[in-house]
């Protein structure tokens, strides 16, 4: 870790901060925390709305409508969105990054952080909201197919939207940061790579309801390779960890420059 | 608040939905479940429309099918349960011969059992309410459903008790829950007051380079040490206080009730009529479940075969007067197929006779109940209970259960196909 | 202790000067990076508790003396361990513990309203969850003043098992109080479970009150603490280590930086040398 202290003079840094356009801007953040709070709740509406008067028996022609054909729409909505904004981030990727700038450096850096509180928030909905709700559904009623009105929504809502800002959260960095396109970071690797995973274990989740637990308890050991999985979540620690130690070096750069200039 | 939130959300359902219309998954359950597990007979239900707090009965008898399928677990625990969407309907009793089913308890295969549910109306909607036995391994096993209407406001609902101390509750939905949720504020305001307390401070950068740097002592003071050591005095006094105020407050407390029931079977009938299924089959374009078997009469008196119930379809054999008045007329429609059950040889079978019998069940009721999909079973069996009269109108009941074999075509149309 | 002293366009914090500027950038980072973090702890450490010991919590008729005593701390201790090492070994933050028990309480409190309440009908006296925040505040406490995990294991890891039942019981004491219903003995608790129908969780998967129940004179809650506390040492300890390796930052070449906008050779720059 660098000693180097942050200490410009006032003056250098008030030129800086005048020339230039602000280091943090919050209206990337705001605008996806708001969309994912109003598709969370939207789904949490129809799940009020359609889930008893719709959603009680898969084989009934209203459960086609109200449920299976959303599942078909959030399909296709995963594919594109996944392919729509990793691909945009790929593309648009800065070619030379040797050639970046302290101050743009840091705007990345923030703009990154901004990027996992809504990865974060993602996570939340599919971890705690969501999936302690699913206890509350599953044991309600009896289940009669893999795509029940709360998977529906948990598993094919709000999974694919996290591992959209997972893995779009890491592309940014490879992409936009020279520190974590010269080295692959592990923690932030197991931090999007774990709850990723969630998605593929639900075939193991599937498959013992349809074969060894016909009842309902979520302490059951069929259910521990989400924990494992969510466990890895705690990878952030060491993501936020590396991300700091990044800033305050780049804050020494940044004060050399302003020094220089 | 909650109920204030739930009374909108409902308006909300209620503005979009006439009506909480409340099937369960039964027909998605595999056949051989629904065939040979449990068979639920002469089931009732006090009445169909209700307001809430208003209570109905459903009752009636079920058998544990002797064929039971192997990949099942066999009902060594049981629990009688309500199959409903949930608590839209608070369980008051509930009854297997005569003793308490509070509690799960072992049961047998080929015996049968009285049982009698009470159920509170709670939630209003329109509710499809079945008996149900779960199994443990084997998931619910759901008997006949009817639908049952409850109006009024689910707001209004109680469910009222006294205990043994003489506490009397006015109502269990809301027992104590100020208690819990004070418990949790006080608790939460000193979490959120001690990360407050850190959080206001410079954190990640500042801090991490004051540790790296040696100047540990600025980020932890004295005055930091003191607050904690503060806090878990706080934190065990409230631990201790609350848990001696509150064993004084309720010096007579019980742990939960974790045993098993123990219920005896209904004696069974000492004039068996043994059914021996020859040849089964199942002609899938033509909706028609067709059974050979060899029955023989052990009883007294001279029998016929009235009714053939599987998987909660009752087929009546309308040419037995009392198998249609053992029919309730309130019984579900769509539970009783309208072609019912044709038997080929309507002579009675009298005492000791043997006979080759054939049953005939035609309707497109296997497909909507979709037990059609029988053929897709590891374990391709036909299971079900044959309803038999004798001539004091007596019933007798028998297990009927073989191996079954699709039919996937037409053979006149085959056969034709074969001339040209 | 004041951790910042502001002059002009220089601020002082923990001893050390900074440009007021760059002051700004880092308390901006503290406040993402403790929504992310809380928001964060919440998604994880709820997924974990519910599918660990989530019944437990779920219904009051599941509460008993013995698994639900002795199985949710141990589960409880995992992640304010992890959280604890991360933060204290790092920026000597001792809010590890409570900020994971405060999380979860807050994220369990919206699904128990949103989920079970206000979706499948399931009254507040059937579902409330249990408080562990007590246990949360002591682990804290005690790494604050011993400063040293190995002490916080065992004092704080013991305090954390022997707390929980304690706590709880001014929630929990009403519900055992005994009724008779159809001629039996229940706890109310056990007849909130009975009246309000799980349709697929039948009152056979309670896993509660098993074994002999040979607990010398009767304290079977004070036995499972006990026990409870003894794991929580040892699952502790675990959890510290796991913390600290998950959080550490470690990276591996990357085989296609040439794609990202990175030169083949690696650039050396003197400050990413330092």
């Amino acid at each position: 870790m660098s000693s180097v202290l942050p200490h410009p003079t006032a003056s250098s840094t008030a030129k800086a901060a005048a020339t230039d356009k602000p280091i943090v801007n919050y209206k990337p953040a705001i605008f996806g925390l708001a969309g994912v709070l109003l598709i969370m709740v939207a789904y949490r509406i129809y799940q009020q709305i359609f889930a008893f008067s719709a959603g009680l028996d898969s084989t009934a022609p209203e459960f086609d409508t109200y449920w299976m054909n959303l599942l078909k729409g959030e399909l296709v909505l995963l594919v594109c969105s996944w392919a729509g904004l990793w691909s945009y981030l790929w593309f648009t990727r800065d070619r030379n990054l040797t050639a970046l700038k302290p101050r743009e450096e840091m705007r990345r850096y923030f703009r990154l952080v901004m990027f996992l509180l809504v990865y974060a928030f993602c996570v939340y909905f599919t971890g705690s909201f969501f999936g302690e709700e699913d206890a509350s559904w599953h044991q309600t009623v009896v289940r009669d197919t893999s795509f029940t009105p709360s998977h529906i929504i948990l598993f094919y809502g709000t999974v694919p939207l996290y591992i959209l800002f997972g893995v779009g959260s890491f592309i940014y960095a490879m992409t936009r940061l020279p520190r974590f396109a010269e080295r692959i970071s592990l923690p932030f690797a197991i931090a999007v790579a774990g709850p990723f995973l969630i998605l593929p274990n639900l075939g193991y989740n599937e498959f013992g309801h349809a074969f060894w637990l016909m009842e309902e308890y979520f302490s059951a050991p069929l259910h521990w390779g989400f924990v494992v999985l969510g466990w890895s979540v705690l990878a952030l620690g060491g993501v936020l960890l590396q991300i700091a130690q990044h800033i305050y070096e780049l804050m020494g750069r940044m004060e050399k420059e302003s020094a220089a200039a | 608040m909650s109920r204030v939130a739930l009374s909108l959300l409902s308006l909300l359902a209620a503005l979009l939905f006439t009506e909480v219309a409340s099937a369960h998954g039964e027909r998605n359950q595999e056949p051989f479940l629904r065939m040979r597990s449990a068979h639920f007979f002469d089931v009732t239900w006090s009445k169909t429309k209700l307001a809430v707090n208003e209570e109905i009965v459903v009752e009636g008898k079920f058998r544990l099918f002797k064929d039971w399928p192997v990949n099942l677990p066999k009902p060594n625990v049981v629990f009688l349960g309500n199959g409903t969407p949930g608590p839209v309907f608070a369980r008051v009793e509930s009854w297997i011969n005569g003793q308490p089913a509070i509690q799960s308890m072992a049961l047998k295969r080929d015996r049968d059992y009285t049982f009698k549910t009470v159920l509170k109306a709670r939630i209003p909607g329109r509710h499809h309410v079945h008996p149900m036995l779960n199994v443990d391994g084997a998931g619910p096993l759901l008997g006949p459903g009817d639908w049952v209407e409850v109006s009024g406001r689910a707001a209004d609902f109680k469910l009222p008790v006294t205990t043994l101390d003489g506490t009397h509750i006015e109502n269990l939905e809301h027992w104590a829950t100020g208690r819990v949720k004070a418990w949790h504020a006080i608790w939460l305001v000193i979490a959120l007051a001690w990360l407050g307390y850190w959080i206001r401070r410079p954190l990640l950068i500042p801090r991490y380079v004051a540790l790296r740097e040696g100047n540990e002592k600025a980020l932890v003071s004295h005055t930091d040490l003191a607050v904690g050591a503060g806090l878990i005095v706080v934190v065990v006094a409230l631990v201790v206080g609350g848990f001696v105020y509150t064993e004084a407050e309720y010096p007579r407390t019980i742990p939960l009730q974790g045993g098993r029931a123990v219920v005896e079977a209904t004696p069974k009938s000492d004039a068996p009529v043994t059914v021996i299924v020859d040849r089964a089959t199942y002609d899938v374009p033509g909706r028609s479940m067709k059974i050979a078997a060899t029955i023989t009469n052990g009883g007294q008196h001279s029998i016929q075969f009235g009714e053939f119930a599987t998987s909660n379809l009752r087929f009546i054999n309308r040419a037995v007067p009392a198998a249609v008045a053992h029919v309730d007329p309130r019984y579900p429609k769509e539970l009783l197929p309208r072609n019912g059950l044709k038997v080929a040889d309507t002579t009675p079978l009298a005492p000791g006779e043997t006979r080759k019998v054939e049953l005939e069940m035609t309707d497109a009721a296997w497909e909507t109940e979709r037990l059609t999909s029988l053929i897709n079973d590891p374990d391709n069996r036909v299971g079900g209970l044959l309803f038999c009269y004798d001539d004091r109108d007596e019933r007798l009941v028998a297990n009927v259960s073989g191996s079954i074999v699709p039919v996937f075509m037409d053979v006149a149309s085959a056969q034709m196909r074969m001339t040209h | 202790m004041s951790a910042q002293l502001q002059e002009g366009s220089v601020t002082t914090i923990y001893g050390k000067r900074w440009s007021v500027e760059m002051a700004d950038l880092s308390r901006t980072l503290d406040r993402l990076a403790v929504a992310i973090i809380f928001i964060a702890i919440t998604a994880a450490f709820h997924l974990h508790y519910v599918l660990t010991v989530g019944d437990w919590d779920f219904w009051v008729d599941w509460k008993d003396r013995q698994y639900w005593v002795t199985l949710a701390p141990i589960i409880l201790i995992f992640f304010p361990a992890a959280v604890q090492n991360v933060l204290w070994s790092n920026f000597r933050l001792p809010i590890g513990g409570t900020l994971c028990v405060a999380a979860l309480t807050i994220g369990v409190w919206i699904s128990r309203t949103f989920g079970f309440e206000l979706w499948s009908y399931f009254p507040l006296s059937l579902v409330w969850p249990a408080t562990m925040i007590a246990g949360g505040l002591i682990l804290d406490a005690v790494l604050l003043l011993t400063g040293n995990w190995f002490f916080t294991a065992v004092i704080g890891g013991m305090a954390f098992g022997l707390v929980f039942y304690p706590v709880n019981w001014p929630i929990m004491a009403p519900y055992r109080l005994p009724m008779e219903i159809m001629n039996s003995l229940v706890s109310v608790g056990d007849y909130i479970g009975y009246a309000y129908t799980r349709t697929a969780t039948p009152e056979y998967l309670r896993f509660i009150e098993r074994g002999t129940l040979r607990t010398f004179g009767g304290h079977s809650a004070v036995v499972s603490a006990f026990f409870s506390g003894f794991v929580c040492i040892l699952t502790y300890m675990v959890w510290w280590w796991i913390g600290g390796a998950l959080s550490r930052v470690v990276t591996i070449p990357n085989r296609l930086k040439f794609a990202m906008g990175m030169p083949e050779e690696k650039v050396v720059r003197a400050e990413q040398q330092a």
